[in-house]
């Protein structure tokens, strides 16, 4: 009996301790980009932040215990047109003056009915916090894999070119956002 | 009306294209100097988009004009004119067709250097000339544009001070004939 309440008290420990992270990753920068689309006077064109940091918890057969962090710093957008990063950057539209970057977390992972992977999370950018829904694809290669993440927003959501810039056939408000990770497992 | 040149004048088509283009340079220059000044809004970026619509159609007017012109006959000089008069016309307009080509093709290669959309009055996507965004080529493009603009301007103010000179002074049919067509002909109107 005494025995048994040890053993249990000692399970009990270990599943206080257990809530260890999943799997945790490194991200590889050099081969990793966090593209968007989005359309400027009805021509589609692709953008990038280039300098970006996450912490990725991840384990694809233990979802639930997956977790995103996402640090943007939005300055460094680039969309091959140096004036409309530059107006990009103001205070009609990222105003990173005043919001010089952008943050994700997930909050849970689920599975659709089809079996893909999403992710529920808040977005918070230009002061603004928003729940995102995020398709995850990951792909494990022994000590490396690739995260592949999807999500669609709307510009105007956040304040992003309001007022006399609201007009989406000037700047489209519809923005999917493309993430693309090759990933280093932690020791 | 008749459409194709004669020896004594020119045929409508002719004066069509040459007053058309006319009118779109002019209000091309105009919106081209008046746009550079506006603050960032988006009524900046429809007139930039108005001023590469109008320029692609200058472009598109000039190749059919040039087409046109080397399948007819250029009208007479006036028998009075000198030679160095008659030549230096022709230098003069060979280097206007020059520069109604080169301003707008440096004005779309600016624009394709600078990743800018070109989309014909909202109408059709025109790719660019650069494979995207070119840093390299973008400023010294944009230099050519303006460049051959203000060359563009001296040259005309020689072409129309030579055709009022003409009118006024020579009174000659050099202007009339581009306004009016051939004089006196058979089958023509007054």
């Amino acid at each position: 009996m005494r025995r048994a309440l040890i053993a249990m008290g000692t399970l009990g420990l270990l599943a206080v301790a257990a809530p260890a992270l999943a799997q945790t990753w490194q991200i590889d920068a050099a081969h990793s980009t966090l593209t968007f689309t989005n359309t400027y006077q009805n021509v589609e064109y692709t953008g990038q932040f280039r300098r970006f940091t996450a912490n990725i918890a991840y384990d694809p057969s233990d979802i639930a215990r997956a977790k995103f962090d996402v640090k943007v710093d939005i300055s460094s957008l680039d969309t091959r047109n140096s004036e409309r990063d530059h107006a990009a950057l103001g205070p009609a539209f990222f105003d990173t003056a005043k919001f010089p970057d952008a943050y994700f977390a997930t909050t849970r992972f689920r599975k659709t009915a089809d079996g893909k992977v999403v992710a529920d999370g808040e977005l918070k950018l230009r002061g603004v916090t928003r729940p995102v829904v995020l398709e995850v694809q990951f792909v494990p290669h022994g000590d490396t894999a690739t995260l592949d993440v999807t999500a669609q927003l709307k510009r105007l959501d956040f304040g992003i070119g309001t007022g006399q810039w609201a007009d989406p056939s000037m700047i489209g408000d519809g923005v999917t956002v493309h993430g693309h990770l090759l990933l280093h497992a932690s020791k | 009306m008749r459409l194709r040149s004669t020896e004594a004048g020119w045929g409508a088509l002719v004066r069509a294209f040459h007053w058309l283009i006319a009118a779109l340079i002019l209000a091309q220059g105009i919106i081209g100097l008046t746009m550079v000044q506006m603050g960032l809004t988006p009524a900046k970026v429809r007139v930039f988009a108005l001023h590469k619509s109008i320029g692609v159609t200058i472009l598109a007017l000039v190749l059919l004009r040039i087409a046109w012109r080397l399948s007819e006959r250029r009208p007479a000089d006036p028998p009075a004119m000198p030679r160095w008069q008659r030549r230096a016309a022709r230098a003069v307009h060979g280097s206007l067709y020059a520069l109604i080509l080169a301003i707008p093709l440096s004005g779309w290669w600016f624009n394709s250097a600078s990743n800018a959309p070109l989309v014909w009055f909202g109408l059709f996507d025109i790719p660019g000339l650069t494979r995207g965004y070119a840093p390299f080529w973008k400023p010294r493009a944009l230099l050519l544009h303006q460049t051959l603009f203000w060359v563009l301007v001296a040259l005309l103010a020689l072409h129309v001070g030579a055709a009022l000179w003409h009118h006024f002074g020579q009174r000659d049919d050099v202007l009339r004939r581009m306004m009016i067509g051939p004089r006196g002909q058979t089958g023509e109107g007054p």
